[in-house]
This record gives structure tokens, C-alpha cells and sequence, in this order.
């Protein structure tokens, strides 16, 4: 008994300096994001719904979220941000498959290539952007090219790739960017496990489709979609790229949001931030529905 | 299987790796360069020439600016993130699934969205315009990643190693700096890569907290890419490029197979 | 069902040959195991009969037929790995049946094929578990009822008991055993485990650097090895020489007949077991005597090392009297003494 008591207070002290521990461990990290980011999200939503004490306004209203959801420029703006952003990681996607697909395949394990393949992720994407501006504008490189092979005269003559309808510039910037971030999430998966269950593919007899079928892509698809959400997040709430590459109209969301946010008339402040948080609710909107799609898949897995 | 296709596939990515580059650094060494030329009219350095003596001060010191920033940001995720990483990744605790999601949300979230509902805070607090404000809302940003990046480190970490040294004899402190250090040192060395890079590319979030005042060397080539003078812009991104491209060149030996996976 | 036939096989990954001039022959029905230290090049003999290896020479026959030019998924065998590589997105039945479903079988047909497998191997009732809600052994039974679905005409076995603990691992042995007599499949089963080996299956073929050294019945490796190697594998320690004379080798713990060895004035060398060495307190009819320099008491027996006039004998005894410094006699019953042929 005494010893149980001993042993008892013993556990519960340490117990308790355990959980000391560990809060002293997780504490800084949380309050930091808690205080910035919960905070910037929390005050953006107070101002982006009307409460700015320091203007005299400190009555809540939706009038702001209102004014912006039914701007009939707004729809415009979001399709071609999720034109922007689903294309780009769709493409990147596919690409990035078939990529690490052929590397793990003809097994190259050259250090250069996969240091190139890295350079991608060190260069910001303003800088990209500005290259392909270089690159793909009415008198840049490629128009060049195709002057110098006889297929155009004047720069007017090659199409417009920058500040386009379709958007092509923006698209080839993010494509250039996030094929090396997606097919190196995608590799590091191949190379841990792809080979060995590939391998009991084949003694169960699957063909190379098959292997593909059922066994590579359920082994990727964790990593591949939660790349593939970071991507798209990514693109669809990035601003210097469409500013760069976009047109004046539409605009994409958060060059629009950003443009409200500057605008010289202060009143449109609020309108800007209601934009930023809409874009923060679709990308967490997008998180929610691959989890539930998710967990739909695995509960329909089970009942089959 | 020939061998010509692996070859074809290394020289694709070569290549497309490389385009982007070839314009900034043409148009960097151009004088002059009209239309259908492919190559410059006249070559010449006067862009980074420029660099060096008009514009020279503010791009020295947007350069400084803006690794004086990556820099404290990636110190400030480290010591923060580093201990949430190991809470994350060796323990199971209650609320445990909360944390994360304050940890996974800021990934995905775009830093627009924070930092311009940060702005009015910050005037308040006096944060505006300064380098201690950037340096805030570019956490919001790299922490996420830092954590994420320590929380797979140790989750794949085996603290049997610390008892194993105090049994030896160790002291807490000789254990975390003998022990602990050296065996998470490349989860470390990524993590804070990532946040360095993260923050030297932010641009949006360095303007609206920086209100034009924190000039680093995005809002510097922005700045120019209004200007229009095209070779100066070319040269600014070379200059933005080329720090990043020397960290992985130095650092490529030390990261192992995973490389910089993960860095955005 | 099928039989399976390895010829003048040679194979390796880098320039060096890890096996050479293999041949081997399993029989329909038959359990074989490939025995010999990790290192040996068992695995790579396995994965050159599955088809993961072209062999550098010689040829795989099953059922009479080459199937050099086959890929593994279109071979009629099926390995089982080391680890038990369940598929982690599938669950246990999903599992079992991924073989069944390559082939294109309706899905009813699956279902009935797998529930009769997952009887068998005892894992009814788990087939909705994921793989990572199931044992180490249930794991290991998975895979197994996974690769016998799929009835092969050859099943290989690459240790697949090896991640197991000791008293799993003898379940998984006798159920092995079991099934293997149930199924009647010809299967050709890994081991580094000389116990395993011998227990398991019909015949043993011992590799040794590389080469086949020894093909039989597990008591023919055990008591007849064919070469010292072979006899140091299974535990022999005491290793001696002595001159034919008219069909008797005589050496200095006494003179054995060696039927099978000719030639007069050769001096083949010979092996006894030490459990096969008799112990006796006072010299007797054949014995030799020697001193105790050093003993081991092992549980069920004691391992005593006696040096005599011939050379150090090590005997293993279920009696634990002796000590160092004892002088005892020792006697090698002639028809425990293996001479090998020279």
C-alpha cells in the first residue's frame, strides 16, 4: 500500500512535468500561429465585416461580403482562378506522374538531373514570371525564334501568350514551377515502396497496366493529392504571377482582392480583405472536400 | 529497353530546366536588342553596371534586406519549430489533432489572406513598415513548414538514443548538443532552407506589412519591371536567383536523397 | 501442379557470379528446401525461377517447359517474400484476391476463391481488417493464401518465417507443412534455418559459396554428408583422418569400416557427431582416454571438450558429472562414424 501511494504520487508528479514538458515544447509554435495566423484571419474577418473602430465603424454588417459576391465581375474573377489553378495542377500532376514513373523505371539516379530537377524549387516565382515575360511577350525570345525561322513578320503576327485570354503564360510559369515539387513527392514514395510491391504485382501475375492500376497509383495517390492541394492552394491564392502575366479583365481573385486592398478610396479596404478571406474559404473548402472524398472511398472500399 | 530514351528524358528536363534562364541572361548582357534579332544588336554589361553604381546602393541593400530577412525568419522557425516538430512527432497527446490542424491550415492558406487582416494590427502595434513586422507575417508562412518538416524528422527519430547517452553518462545539455543535434542536423538544415527560401521569394505579404518601406529584392524588381528597362530587370532576377541556387549547389552533398522535396 | 528443373543455371548481379553451374530438380508435390548461410545466393536463385532474373546460363524448366523468355507475370509460379508485402491500400480479402482479379475473374468467383483460401489458412472472418489490423503471423498467412489463390504450379518461399519470433515461427512451420501436404503444390522454400530445413521438407539441397553441395533426404545430409563443409553446417565439429587398409580406416581413436572408400594408403578424413560420442568413466573395449579441459552446460545437454592423444573431441552429453580436469574415456561407435569419401 505504502509503496502504491509512493509509486502513485511518483507517477502523478511526473506526469505532470511530463505534460509541462511537452506543452513547453508545443507552446511557442502555437501561440505563434494562433496570435498570427488565427489573429490575421480573425481581425481580417472583423474588418472584411465592417468593424474598424478606428474609423468610427463598429457595426457588424455583410454588406461588404454582399457588395463583392455579387459584383458580377466577381464570378468571372473566380473562374478564372480556378481555371488558373486546376489546369495548372492538373497538368502539373499528370506530368509529374509520368516523370517520376520514368525515372524510377529506367532507374536514373544521375546526381545531376535530380539537382536540376531541384533548381526549379529555389527560384521564386516572380522570377520565373519575369522570364516568361522575356520569353513568350509579342517582341520576346520566342517571337524572336519564330522571326528569325520565317513564320512571322512583325511582332504583332506571333500569339499572344502574355497577358492572354487562355491565360498560357501564368499557366506555363506554375507548370514550369510545381512539376519538380509534385514529381519529388512522388518519387521519394516510388523509391521507399514502389519496387518491392511491384514486384509481388508481378508474381501475382498483373500486367504492366495492371501494376499501373492497382498497385502504383493507390501506393502515390496519398502523397500525389496532398501535393496536389498544396499546389492548387497555392495557385489559386498567388498574386504576383496573374499580376505579372494577367490581363486588367478579368482579373484574377487575389490580384482583385489585392487592388481593392490598395485601392486609394479606403471604403473598398474592407471589400479587399472580405475578397482574401473568400479565397481563404475555397482553398480550406478544396482541403475539406479531398477529405471527405477520402474518407467516401475508404467507406465504400469497406462495404464492397 | 534502348538506352537513348533515359538519355533523351535527362536531356528533356536539362533543357526545360534551363529555358527560363536563357532570356533573363541575354537580356542581361544586352545594349541594345530591337525586334526580329535573336541575338543582341549589341552586347554589353551596362545593366549590371548599373547594378553596381546608380541603382548599386538600393540593390546592395535590397540584397542585404532581403537576406537579413530570410535569415532571421529561418532562425525564428527554427527555435520555434524545431520543439514543436519533436512534440509532434514522438508523442501521441490529447488534442493533438487540433495542433496539427493549426499547423497544416496556415500551408494551404494563402499569406494574402493574413497578412492584410495582420495590416491594421500591426499599425496599431507599431510592427508596420518595419523589419521585425515582415519578419511576423513571413512566420506565418515558413513556421508551418519548419514544423512539418521536424514533425516527419522525428517521427522516424528513436529517442532511445538520448537514454542510451545519459546512461553513459551525459548531461541533459551534452545529449541535446552531442546526441540529439548531429542526428537531426539534416531535418534541421532542410527545414531551415525551406523557410529561408520561402521567405526571400514573399512578395505580396513583404509589401502590404512593408508598406514600401522594407525594400527587399522582390519589390525591388517589381518596381523595375514597371520601369520597363528590361536588361536591368533581367539582371535584378539573377541577382534574386542566385543565392537560393548556391545554397543547393553547397548544400546538395548534405541533404541526402530527399533533397529539397517539399520547398515551395 | 507442376514440376520444377533447374539446369547448369549460373547467375549474378554485378560481374561476379553469385551461383554457378546449378542444377536442381523438385519434383511434383514436393516440398524442397534451399538451405545454406545468408549470403549464399538463395534469394538470387528464387527470383531467377520468378523471373526477376535472366539467368547469365543454363535454363528453368517447369513442367518440361523453358520459361526464360517469360516475364514474371506470365510464369505459372508465385513468390512469396521475406517481409509479407501486403498491399497497405487493400484490405485482408482485397489482398488475397488481387491475383484472381489480374486474371479478370468476376467478382463472385473472387469472393468464393478467396473465402476457401482464407478457410484453409485459417484468416476466415478477417478479410474486411486492413493489413496493418492483422499479426505478424496473419500477415505472413496472407501472403501465403494471396500466392496459393492463384494455384501456381511452383510456389517459392524466400523465408518468409524470418520476421517472425521463435514460437510463431514453429506454428508457421507446422502450418506450412500442413497446407503444403493439403495443396499438394511443388514448392521450393528459402532458409538459413538448418532446424527448418530439416524439419519441413521432403528434400534439403544445401548451397554452399555459391554451390550446390548437397541434395537429399533431410537424414541423408544429416548423417551422410557428402564433404566436411556440408557435415560443419549441420554441427560437426569433430573432424579426423586415418589410413585405408583393406577397407578399414584406421585412425587413432580406432578403426572404422569405410565401405565406400578404396584405394589402400589414402588417408581420407572422417567425422563423428558429438552426440554420437560415448563417454565412460574407465577405459573399455575401443576407447581412447582423455582429460576434460573445458565444459558448457547447454539445458538439454552439456558440451565437454576432451583432448586425447588423436586431437581435441568435443561429445555432447545429457549427463552434466564431468568437469575440467577429469580423465574419462571416449569411445566412437563405428557405425556413427561417417567416412567421407575422398
Amino acid at each position: 500500500m505504502v509503496s502504491g501511494q509512493i509509486g502513485g504520487r511518483d507517477a502523478r508528479t511526473r506526469a505532470a512535468r511530463w505534460d509541462l514538458c511537452l506543452a513547453g515544447l508545443l507552446a511557442p509554435a502555437l501561440a505563434v500561429m494562433l496570435l498570427l495566423f488565427g489573429g490575421g484571419l480573425t481581425l481580417g474577418g472583423l474588418q472584411a465585416l465592417g468593424y474598424l473602430p478606428g474609423a468610427g465603424m463598429t457595426e457588424l454588417t455583410a454588406a461588404h461580403f454582399t457588395r463583392v459576391l455579387q459584383d458580377p465581375d466577381f464570378l468571372t474573377s473566380l473562374g478564372l482562378t480556378l481555371h488558373i489553378a486546376l489546369t495548372s495542377t492538373v497538368i502539373a500532376a499528370v506530368v509529374s506522374v509520368a516523370l517520376a514513373l520514368a525515372l524510377t523505371r529506367w532507374s536514373i539516379r544521375s546526381r545531376l538531373v535530380h539537382f536540376v530537377l531541384q533548381v526549379p524549387l529555389t527560384v521564386p516565382h516572380l522570377v520565373v514570371a519575369v522570364s516568361m515575360l522575356f520569353l513568350l511577350a509579342p517582341a520576346g525570345l520566342a517571337a524572336r525564334l519564330a522571326a528569325a525561322l520565317g513564320l512571322i513578320a512583325s511582332p504583332g503576327e506571333f500569339p499572344l501568350l502574355v497577358n492572354d485570354r487562355g491565360s498560357i503564360g501564368i499557366l506555363l510559369v506554375y507548370i514550369w514551377k510545381e512539376i519538380p515539387f509534385i514529381a519529388l513527392m512522388v518519387l521519394s514514395v516510388l523509391q521507399n515502396a514502389g519496387g518491392e510491391l511491384i514486384e509481388v504485382g508481378r508474381t501475382l501475375k498483373a500486367g504492366p497496366w495492371q501494376r499501373f492500376r492497382f498497385i502504383l497509383l493507390p501506393v502515390i495517390a496519398p502523397s500525389l493529392a496532398a501535393a496536389c492541394l498544396i499546389v492548387f492552394a497555392f495557385t489559386f491564392g498567388a498574386f504576383e504571377v496573374p499580376w505579372l502575366l494577367g490581363r486588367t479583365y478579368p482579373m484574377s481573385l487575389p490580384v482583385r482582392g489585392y487592388k481593392s486592398y490598395a485601392d486609394v478610396d479606403l471604403a473598398a479596404r474592407p471589400e479587399g480583405i472580405a475578397i482574401g478571406l473568400i479565397i481563404a474559404l475555397v482553398v480550406m473548402g478544396a482541403v475539406a472536400l479531398a477529405v471527405w472524398l477520402n474518407r467516401l472511398a475508404g467507406s465504400r472500399e469497406a462495404i464492397r | 529497353m534502348t538506352r537513348w530514351r533515359p538519355k533523351a528524358l535527362a536531356a528533356g528536363i536539362i533543357l526545360s530546366v534551363a529555358v527560363p534562364f536563357l532570356p533573363l541572361v541575354l537580356w542581361s548582357l544586352s545594349e541594345r536588342w530591337f525586334f526580329p534579332g535573336l541575338w543582341p544588336q549589341q552586347w554589353g554589361l551596362r545593366a549590371w553596371q548599373h547594378l553596381l553604381d546608380a541603382a548599386g546602393g538600393q540593390i546592395a541593400s535590397g540584397l542585404a534586406h532581403s537576406t537579413a530577412l530570410a535569415a532571421a525568419t529561418a532562425a525564428v522557425s527554427l527555435v520555434v519549430g524545431v520543439p514543436a516538430g519533436r512534440a509532434l512527432g514522438l508523442y501521441a497527446f490529447r488534442g493533438k489533432a487540433l495542433a496539427v490542424l493549426l499547423v497544416v491550415l496556415p500551408l494551404i492558406v494563402p499569406p494574402l489572406s493574413v497578412a492584410m487582416g495582420l495590416h491594421l494590427w500591426f499599425i496599431r502595434l507599431g510592427l508596420a513598415e518595419t523589419f521585425a513586422g515582415v519578419v511576423l507575417v513571413h512566420l506565418t508562412v515558413c513556421l508551418p513548414y519548419t514544423v512539418f518538416v521536424m514533425w516527419g524528422v522525428f517521427a522516424n527519430y528513436d529517442p532511445d538514443f538520448e537514454a542510451q547517452a545519459r546512461c553513459l553518462g551525459a548531461s541533459a545539455l551534452a545529449v541535446a548538443w552531442r546526441v540529439t543535434l548531429p542526428l537531426v542536423w539534416p531535418g534541421i538544415l532542410v527545414a531551415g532552407l525551406f523557410s529561408f527560401l520561402l521567405s526571400w521569394s514573399q512578395y505580396l505579404s513583404t509589401l502590404i506589412i512593408g508598406g514600401g518601406r522594407v525594400l527587399t529584392l522582390p519589390i525591388l524588381l517589381f518596381a523595375l519591371m514597371g520601369s520597363g528597362d528590361r536588361p536591368v530587370a533581367a539582371a535584378v532576377s539573377l541577382v534574386f536567383v542566385a543565392p537560393a541556387l548556391l545554397v543547393l549547389l553547397v548544400s546538395a552533398r548534405h541533404l541526402g536523397r530527399g533533397g529539397l522535396m517539399g520547398v515551395r | 501442379m507442376g514440376d520444377l528443373r533447374l539446369e547448369g543455371l549460373a547467375l549474378g548481379y554485378g560481374p561476379e557470379a553469385v551461383v554457378r553451374d546449378l542444377t536442381l530438380s523438385v519434383a511434383d508435390g514436393e516440398m524442397m528446401s534451399l538451405l545454406g548461410p545468408s549470403g549464399a545466393g538463395k534469394t538470387t536463385i528464387l527470383r531467377a525461377v520468378a523471373g526477376f532474373i535472366r539467368p547469365r546460363a543454363g535454363r528453368v524448366l517447369i513442367d518440361g517447359r523453358p520459361v526464360d523468355d517469360l516475364p514474371p507475370e506470365r510464369r505459372a509460379v508465385v513468390m512469396v517474400f521475406q517481409k509479407a508485402l501486403l498491399f497497405p491500400f487493400l484490405d485482408v480479402a482485397g489482398n488475397i484476391g488481387f491475383g484472381l482479379k489480374m486474371q479478370g475473374l468476376d467478382p463472385g468467383e473472387i469472393r468464393r476463391r478467396v473465402d476457401a483460401i482464407m478457410d484453409l489458412t485459417g484468416l476466415a472472418g478477417l478479410g474486411r481488417r486492413k493489413v496493418h489490423e492483422i499479426s505478424g503471423g496473419q500477415q505472413q498467412r496472407a501472403a501465403l493464401a494471396r500466392a496459393l489463390v492463384l494455384q501456381p504450379a511452383v510456389l517459392l518461399l524466400d523465408e518468409p518465417l524470418s520476421s517472425l519470433d521463435a514460437n510463431l515461427r514453429q506454428q508457421m512451420r507446422e502450418f506450412i507443412q500442413q497446407i503444403q501436404a493439403e495443396t499438394r503444390v511443388t514448392t521450393l522454400f528459402v532458409t538459413h534455418d538448418q532446424g527448418e530445413a530439416l524439419m519441413m521438407s521432403h528434400r534439403v539441397s544445401l548451397l554452399l559459396g555459391g554451390r550446390l553441395r548437397q541434395t537429399g533426404t533431410p537424414r541423408q545430409l544429416f548423417y551422410r554428408p557428402a564433404d566436411p563443409d556440408v557435415a560443419r553446417f549441420f554441427g560437426g565439429e569433430n573432424f579426423f583422418d586415418g589410413r585405408m587398409e583393406n577397407g578399414l580406416l584406421k585412425t587413432a581413436f580406432g578403426d572404422f569400416p569405410a565401405p565406400d572408400t578404396e584405394n589402400n594408403g589414402r588417408r581420407p578424413l572422417a567425422t563423428i557427431r558429438p552426440e554420437d560420442v560415448r563417454l565412460a568413466p574407465e577405459a573399455g573395449n575401443g576407447s581412447v582416454m582423455g582429460e576434460v579441459t573445458q565444459t558448457r552446460f547447454e539445458g538439454m545437454a552439456t558440451r565437454i571438450w576432451i583432448r586425447c592423444d588423436g586431437g581435441l573431441v568435443v561429445a555432447l552429453t545429457p549427463e552434466s558429472r564431468w568437469t575440467a580436469g577429469q580423465r574419462l574415456a571416449v569411445v566412437f561407435p563405428p557405425d556413427k562414424v561417417r567416412v567421407f569419401p575422398a
